[in-house]
């Protein structure tokens, strides 16, 4: 009894402790996400905190204290991921497009600049003058010298100043210069210093700033960008972009990612950039998955027919046969990768050729799938192994009795059987190779492709390889496109899925 | 005799035809280790003399902070193995126990999402992170911690799946008796539940285990200093191409790398091969 008091205030704080700290961590992560403007992420740590309090210490909320945590985490990673994908596929989401509507506006007028005519450049020292960043100026061709600060420009004379053997001004009076190591990461590197009131000068530099004007203007009200060159408006094209009224062809960079609804599902059926290769892809995706389990589990059950009696050896051959399964696949698919190289592979060296695998589209798609073959048929003939056993030995000797004979009877009633038993892992199978990202990666990574037509699909990519080139490739990398073939590759996968589930149902109320 | 070998000889053949294709590569590797050169073209298959400078080059190199990345990968695969486990198996049995509302549509929801393959949402995966490391960046895209996060939220769908099932399997009676005696769910959970799925629960950690270790993209996608690789990042970026250099100390490291997920592999085996029919792949 007293035990069991001890042992309940313990959990009680146990408990108390591992809350508040969950909550301390989770509220200054909170915090700093609002600081930095993830208002959504920050939201989502507050109900978290919220939750977490609340299951803990009421007392209606069993069910929740166990699913919780686990909750948390698949609503964080897994959830809001997939719903993201969904929204990302809305949007103009790609290089050039990055970055939110007001960032963008910042960076255009940051970078709208326009050097004067000479494109003058200084020698500079960045330091404070008056309390205020400032920059003591040297203006070497005139032999004059000043400070300037962001709103007014001091003229120094020459005789105040202590310059170098290059006449370059080090310092002078009231001036106080920063710290080398300190400038690049200060306010003052970022300012834009007066010249003479069109112009301005930036800091390029340790030593040197330039002198530019502002070419682009933006005006909130009317949410253009007026050029103040040309007087030239650009104005929101609904794409992610300011464009030229005059020229439409004519935008501004950078753009911004913004929700372009359907116009990324309807490039992928009428761009024909994207609509011919994702065709080709797809048909390879669906022959590499096909030919994968093909090969596997005919390789596997014909081992599994082979050892399926007491044979000398069986478990040896047992124990080698599952290696190929054992191992890490990224490894073996690492290993295989050198195997098939050109000049050095042993593949090559057995066959005596120089056979180019990964250069040839038709080598390099039967590369992948003898690999694939390697790495799967230890697990078909695992599973064959086991059905065959699962086959109840009176139909067979029903069968025999009849007068079949031994082929009649695995054509006519073992296979049928097995096929009804492992139809659901063929279908797993086939939804995991049609997605099997690894293989394709770490082999060919896709290739052989056409590097200078700009191609993004290779000969073996499948599709959730070309969604990684277009989302991460060293091209233009497009987020919202890959998003949306992300999704059309997720209704294909959970239909098959399903129906490998409903499959197994139909089974389970068999037996 | 003869009979014996029209009834045998074929199941040899193929017997010893495929484990000369599946221990092919294998031996290769384990040969191309021992070959002081490390050149990966075979000179002969017959071991002349064992030398282990790969091994030297791939302990001592600069270049291949090799135990770093094991234990990288060690310490990754391990908390996600213990973590997703001990999280999973409280929602399991929740799932699998307990009454409340919405339960059903709950379960549907994980059935969906547990065949959702993750790399799919991983441009969203890496955007999210991209922020996170804006705010926290110890937690978002580049580190440790945030992958083993991601890890976990993956790890959820499957494992709490797995051990679901699991948990159905247990006769309820058992929880039942400990209820009329008066037991709260909390004491059933950790006084019945616990002690009888502790060796379930051992066998869904190391598939975790195993799982995490094997994981590439994402980890390819997040480690991007060296120092922090995995093994199976820090070898393939090694690796990487330049078959004709490094080759004598990527199949040291690939060897002495497969070792500890051979050996767990094999001693679970029998566990896999039955969640094989139960119909779980191995990524």
């Amino acid at each position: 009894m007293i035990t069991a008091i001890i042992r309940g205030k313990v959990a009680l704080a146990i408990k108390l402790v591992l809350v508040a700290i969950v909550t301390a961590v989770l509220l200054t992560l909170s915090q700093s996400a609002f600081a930095k403007g993830e208002y959504a992420i920050a939201g989502f740590l507050f109900i978290a905190i919220l939750l977490i309090n609340f299951t803990y210490f009421s007392k209606r909320t069993v069910p929740l204290k166990f699913f919780l945590p686990g909750i948390l985490l698949l609503t964080a990673f897994v959830l809001t991921p997939i719903l993201y994908t969904l929204v990302m596929s809305t949007f103009n989401y790609k290089t050039g497009n990055y970055i939110s509507k007001e960032e963008a506006i910042g960076r255009i007028q940051a970078l709208a600049l326009e050097p004067d005519e000479n494109a003058s450049v200084f020698d500079i020292v960045v330091g404070e003058y008056q309390g205020s960043p400032a920059i003591l100026v040297s203006d070497i061709n005139n032999n004059a010298y000043f400070i300037s600060t962001p709103d007014q420009r001091f003229p120094v004379s020459n005789a105040a100043i202590t310059a170098d053997e290059y006449g370059v001004a080090r310092s002078a009076p009231e001036f106080t210069p920063l710290e080398s190591g300190d400038i690049s990461s200060s306010k003052a590197a970022k300012e834009r210093y007066y010249f003479d009131g069109t112009y301005f000068i930036a800091v390029e530099n340790l030593n040197a700033g330039a002198v530019f004007r502002q070419s682009l203007e933006y005006l909130p009200q009317q949410d253009v960008f007026r050029s103040l060159i040309t007087g030239d408006i650009y104005r929101d094209n609904n794409n992610g972009n300011y464009a030229n009224e005059n020229d439409k062809a004519e935008i501004l960079e950078p753009g911004w990612r913004d929700p372009t609804w359907f116009s990324n599902y309807i490039r992928l059926f009428n761009d024909e950039r994207v609509r011919n290769p994702l065709i080709s892809v797809f048909i390879w995706t669906m022959v590499f998955a096909t030919l994968t389990v093909l090969t596997q589990f005919s390789f596997g059950l014909l081992l599994a027919l082979a050892l399926n009696k007491p044979i000398r050896g069986r478990r040896i051959y047992r124990s080698i046969l599952v290696l190929p399964y054992a191992m890490p696949s990224v490894m073996s698919i690492l290993i295989w990768g050198g195997m098939f190289n050109t000049e050095f592979g042993a593949i090559n060296e057995i066959l005596g050729r120089d056979i180019a695998w990964f250069q040839d589209p038709t080598f390099a798609r039967a590369a992948v799938i003898l690999v694939n073959l390697w790495l799967g048929f230890p697990y078909f003939y695992l599973v064959s192994s086991g059905a065959l056993q699962a086959i109840p030995s009176e139909l067979l000797e029903a069968a025999a009795i009849d007068g079949a004979n031994a082929r009649q009877i695995f054509r006519k009633v073992t296979l049928p059987l097995l096929l009804q038993i492992l139809s659901p892992l063929l279908i797993a199978s086939f939804a995991f190779n049609f997605n099997n990202f690894n293989l394709i990666y770490l082999l060919t990574g896709g290739g052989p492709r056409n590097q200078l037509d700009g191609e993004i699909a290779g000969a073996t990519d499948i599709l959730i390889s070309y969604t990684y080139q277009i989302a991460f490739g060293n091209n233009l990398q497009d987020l919202g496109l890959a998003s949306a073939i992300s999704v059309l590759i997720f209704f294909l996968v959970a239909s098959i899925s399903l129906y490998g589930v409903r499959k197994s149902k139909v089974l389970e109320s068999f037996s | 005799m003869t009979r014996w070998l029209k009834e045998n000889l074929w199941r040899h053949v193929i017997g010893i035809g495929m484990c000369v294709f599946a221990v092919f590569p294998l031996y290769l590797v384990v040969l191309s280790s021992f070959n002081e050169s490390g050149s990966l073209q075979v000179t002969s298959f017959i071991p002349k003399d064992i030398s282990f400078a790969n091994y030297k080059t791939l302990f001592n190199d600069e270049r291949i902070p090799y135990l770093t990345w094991m234990k990288n990968s060690l310490m990754i695969a391990g908390f996600v193995a213990i973590a997703s486990v001990v999280i999973g198996a409280a929602s399991a049995f929740a799932f699998s126990r307990l009454k409340f509302k919405g339960k059903k549509f709950g379960i549907q929801l994980l059935l969906l999402i547990q065949m959702f393959p993750a790399i799919l949402a991983l441009a969203a995966v890496y955007v999210i992170m991209e922020r996170v490391f804006k705010f926290a960046p110890g937690l978002g895209i580049g580190t440790q911690a945030g992958l083993i996060l991601v890890y976990l939220g993956g790890a959820m769908g499957v494992n709490i799946w797995l051990l679901k099932g699991f948990v159905d399997s247990i006769p309820a009676e058992l929880d039942e008796a400990a209820k009329i005696d008066g037991a709260s769910a909390m004491q059933t959970y950790w006084q019945i539940f616990i002690p009888l799925a502790a060796p379930v629960l051992a066998v869904v950690s190391l598939l975790s285990f195993i799982g995490t270790f094997n994981e590439f993209i994402l980890a390819r996608l997040f480690l991007i200093e060296v120092e922090s690789r995995t093994v199976a990042v820090g070898l393939q970026q090694f690796i990487g191409g330049q078959f004709s250099e490094n080759w004598g100390p990527f199949a040291a490291g690939s060897i002495v790398a497969s070792i500890p997920i051979v050996v767990i592999f094999l001693s679970l085996q029998k566990y896999i091969v039955s969640g094989l029919t139960a119909g779980s792949v191995k990524g």
